[in-house]
């Protein structure tokens, strides 16, 4: 009996089958070479990741299809999400690399892992089944703990890695469980299929209720919405900076376009259900995320909150339901690559010459460096939320979303938290204006960091004028959903 | 739907039933006689030499984690040397690749000295 084998389009799998050529050529090379060909191999990897860039561009003539019996999923979505996932690793992997070498890091494993993470991540953003996504949650996952306790003689960054680790694999398995469950409720792992045999099911079975609530708390644990957030905090204080960058951006677009996978996709059925939960959820998040952050003394701890807080914006785009919802999402992930990465940048810009991650550290940099301390306060004020900045378009498209689908009482309490939240924004302003120094300022900003700070500041300031061309871009983007 | 679960549900019972009655019942009725020697741990009749819980070697989960990777991977040969038959030169050749990847890994990890001992 021959069986009948799925077709396999692999052309459409062309980005990711490259990466991972990429990255296996890397790791034979970071075992085989030496320390002098370790610049190399990073320049390799970014060279690997602008080419798959490439090949990814290449990719979008071709019509939007399903391939591999409907598990691995190509659509304007999963490409709009791709090019977002390869700029949130191209830009904290271009400013990583003096880091490393000061910190006596710099090892090809690190770009290995960055790339298979990478790779993880695209095939979640691809997934058209439970497994898949599962599978690329995986890889995305475990290269990012290996790469939190890169440090592995510094206590914080070892005990950052099993922290994320032991939470990490507790969140899969609560989404492994929850998979099963779904499996079991509808007989399938498709999320075509899985929505199919809701609808044509008479009444709602509470095991895919279950089933579905478990799932959802796992990708939750992943976008460290509260109260599934605890990890966060730890983990991005105690890995090193660079990391800390790719972890802040990188698996929040691959675990929001599962959320609109899993939820507008397999679960679009469930509506009345998971709307409130991610409601909840919402509320929840954005109240962690903008009185946790008050309290913190360093940057880094400080920034693990206001992402936080940040998801909790997403996860109101996400809970609207609407297509005006889903595209402030897509818009927000895309505006928030570029402040993160920004913010990210100037921690480790000033973090080099000795002088730490504490808040207190940054006193007076406005008269010793005015360039720097007018992007920090930029980045600043746009993740507060203050025109003209693309922060301030993001969450107003969010707010916009959540009013028209009658969410008037998130809407206030986003709002309020918003509020909340711009006092710590603006006390890092503050401290970099009106204090008086403690430290010298000398550090000198490498080609590198110089580059990806014109291009954050260039993005944030020229999208928070011209929203138009990125709104249009979301838009395409999130169409095929609903 | 639910109710096809229902066997397992009534097995599940009697085991936990079973397991209880018969801890229950010897915990009840069984005669304790209870001296030093009895409730020590058993070392072969000697005292305890030591304690238990030594550090060992961290090179001995190196090696099981390793040997973890490439269990799986025996794992993954069984089913597909099963339906070997059916899926043809297709399989054969995404066996091939897989292998290839996992190739990769272990001359990374050959070279890297992780199977040496010293």
């Amino acid at each position: 009996m021959a069986v009948q084998l799925p077709e396999m389009n692999l052309v459409l799998l062309s980005p990711e089958i490259l990466l991972s050529l990429v990255a296996m050529g890397l790791l034979l090379m970071s075992a085989w070479s030496g320390k002098e060909s370790r610049g190399l191999i990073g320049t390799m990897a970014l060279s690997g990741i602008v080419l798959a860039a490439v090949v990814l561009a290449g990719l979008s003539s071709a019509t939007p299809s399903a391939t591999m019996g409907g598990h691995f999923i190509d659509d304007r979505l999963a490409r709009a999400m791709k090019w977002l996932l390869l700029i949130a690793t191209a830009l904290p992997l271009l400013m990583s690399r003096e880091y490393l070498n000061q910190h006596g890091l710099d090892s090809g494993e690190y770009y290995v892992l960055t790339i298979t993470s990478l790779i993880g991540a695209m095939a979640m953003v691809s997934a058209g089944s439970f497994l898949l996504l599962y599978l690329g949650l995986e890889l995305m996952s475990l290269s990012i703990y290996v790469l939190a306790a890169y440090q592995r003689d510094q206590l914080q960054s070892t005990e950052a890695g099993l922290k994320y680790f032991i939470l990490g694999s507790l969140a899969s398995g609560i989404l492994l469980y929850g998979t099963s469950l779904v499996y079991g409720a509808t007989g399938t792992t498709l999320f075509t299929a899985v929505a199919n045999a809701i609808k044509t099911a008479e009444h709602v079975s509470p095991v895919l209720v279950l089933g579905a609530v478990l799932v959802i708390i796992g990708i939750s644990f992943k976008v460290a919405a509260a109260p599934f957030h605890m990890w966060a905090p730890d983990v991005y204080e105690g890995a090193p900076t660079s990391v800390t960058a790719f972890i802040a951006v990188m698996p929040k677009v691959a675990a929001f376009t599962a959320f609109f996978r899993v939820l507008l996709e397999a679960f679009s059925a469930l509506h009345v259900h998971w709307a409130p939960m991610l409601q909840l959820l919402a509320v929840l998040t954005l109240a962690v995320g903008s009185l946790g952050a008050i309290a913190q003394s360093n940057i880094k701890r400080l920034l693990a909150y206001s992402s936080i807080g940040h998801v909790g914006f997403l996860l109101i785009g996400l809970t609207t339901g609407s297509q005006l919802g889903h595209q402030s999402v897509v818009f927000y992930l895309a505006n928030y690559i570029f402040m993160s990465v920004g913010a990210f940048c100037l921690v480790l810009v000033l973090n080099r010459q000795g002088i730490g991650d504490q808040i207190s550290d940054y006193a007076g940099l406005a008269k010793k460096r005015p360039l720097l301390a007018f992007l920090m306060s930029m980045f600043m004020f746009s993740m507060a939320g203050i025109p003209p900045l693309a922060g301030f378009i993001a969450k107003l498209y969010v707010l916009m979303a959540a009013v028209k689908a009658g969410l008037l009482t998130l809407a206030v309490i986003s709002v309020i938290f918003a509020a909340i939240g711009a006092f710590y924004y603006l006390r890092i302003v503050k401290i970099i204006y009106f204090d008086v120094a403690e430290q010298p300022f000398d550090m000198e900003v490498s080609l590198s960091h110089q580059i990806v700070l014109a291009i954050s500041a260039l993005i944030v300031l020229v999208v928070g004028i011209f929203p138009g061309k990125l709104l249009d871009w979301s838009l395409a983007s999130v169409q095929s959903l609903l | 739907m639910l109710e096809n679960y229902f066997p397992i549900l009534l097995l599940l019972a009697v085991a936990l039933a079973t397991a209880v009655v018969m801890m229950a019942g010897s915990f009840l009725v069984g005669p304790k006689r209870n001296y030093a020697e009895k409730v020590a741990q058993y070392e072969c009749g000697f005292a305890p030499l030591s304690r238990v819980r030594l550090p060992f070697d961290v090179r001995f989960y190196l090696l099981s984690i390793l040997f973890v990777v490439f269990d799986i991977e025996a794992a993954f040969l069984f089913p597909w040397a099963v339906a070997f038959k059916d899926i043809g030169l297709t399989g054969l050749v995404e066996m091939l690749l897989f292998l290839m990847v996992l190739l990769v890994g272990y001359a990374y990890i050959w070279k890297k000295g992780a199977l040496e001992w010293e």
